[in-house]
């Protein structure tokens, strides 16, 4: 019998594992971004390496406001110069592909591990055979389907479940309380009436 | 080094995410149907306990965390719901796919390449025909 993990222990492992992302990496936790990451690279090929350091782009850029604006706009009174980089690098596409991979990994692992239901064989169980109608191709659309609403959804609502549902509503962000309640929302009225089709 | 980084909490984030019971399709109708609200209560005590975390950070971080605002913009709600259906009729948010796959539930292949196609898609459509920014959801 497979074993599902208390609601609460399920939710003290979920937030130790973004506290933990953002105490490990120094960035949030968020998954979307990082298929947009993936798509992104393959869009628009390899990107444009900077030719100059962080360092070295901090210093010309120091010189060229101090040439223009005199030397008070670049070290103002009181206030040490600047020397750490502003922005943030983004990070390589393989590490986003990395983690990718990894959540995969991690689901194979609870399927074969002690207290998995082993390797499944089908997807989804009585209720997904009853709306979408059996084994056979309409399954498989539906999933397709579903997949492409994922994917631009997330994409236009700038997160998904990670990112907007738990990392931004613990925060009280406004853009992702708004996305959290709609898209909650959303798949509550959708479900709802494929359950009523199906019956 | 940084890849094994994230890779390990990948792995125990999938492992997470089956064990809660995210990546079942039954879990999630029933949660989405309102008939059993374990995956509810489970994302609630998450975003409890991550409230409770960001506050302890930011008071024991030595420089005050800078994180990205996440404000309404244009795609908000139309790409939410886009999303919270597309949820609704394949059981799976982006991470959950993937877990699916990994469980042996090989239908889930077809999520994937719809993830990843719409993202795809998105991305072209805006910039032939929308021109508006709607942010990142990338690691800020």
């Amino acid at each position: 019998m497979t074993v599902v993990w208390s609601w609460w222990a399920s939710g003290f492992a979920l937030a130790a594992l973004m506290l933990g992302h953002w105490l490990l990496t120094g960035r949030m936790f968020a998954v979307s971004g990082r298929y947009t990451a993936i798509v992104d690279r393959v869009r628009q090929g390899a990107p444009v390496e900077p030719t100059l350091s962080d360092a070295e782009m901090i210093e010309a850029i120091r010189v060229m406001t101090a040439e223009q604006l005199g030397p008070d706009a670049v070290t103002p009174a009181g206030r040490a110069p600047l020397s750490e980089p502003v922005v943030k690098r983004a990070l390589p596409w393989t590490v986003h592909l990395a983690f990718l991979g990894a959540v995969l990994v991690g689901g194979l692992a609870s399927a074969l591990l002690p207290g998995g239901p082993g390797l499944l064989r089908e997807f989804g169980g009585a209720a997904f055979a009853r709306i979408f109608g059996g084994h056979n191709g309409t399954e498989l659309l539906a999933l397709l389907v579903g997949g492409l609403l994922v994917g631009a959804g997330t994409r236009m609502a700038g997160g998904c479940t990670s990112g907007h549902g738990l990392c931004g509503v613990s925060r009280f962000q406004r853009g992702s309380l708004v996305s959290t309640f709609t898209f909650f929302g959303a798949g509550i009225v959708v479900s709802m009436v494929l359950s009523r089709l199906a019956a | 080094m940084m890849h094994a980084r994230f890779a390990a909490i990948g792995v125990a984030f999938g492992f997470a995410l089956s064990r809660t019971g995210f990546s079942s399709w039954e879990r999630t109708h029933a949660m989405f149907t309102l008939r059993d609200l374990h995956l509810v209560f489970a994302f609630a005590m998450a975003v409890g306990l991550l409230a409770v975390g960001w506050l302890a950070v930011q008071a024991f971080s030595r420089e005050k965390p800078e994180w990205a605002p996440r404000n309404i913009h244009r795609g908000t709600v139309l790409g939410s719901v886009l999303f919270g259906t597309g949820w609704a009729i394949s059981g799976a948010c982006p991470s959950v796919a993937l877990v699916q796959l990994g469980e042996g539930q090989l239908g889930a292949a077809f999520t994937l390449a719809g993830i990843f196609v719409g993202n795809y898609a998105y991305a072209t459509a805006r910039e032939r025909w929308l021109h508006w920014n709607t942010g990142s959801c990338v690691d800020d």
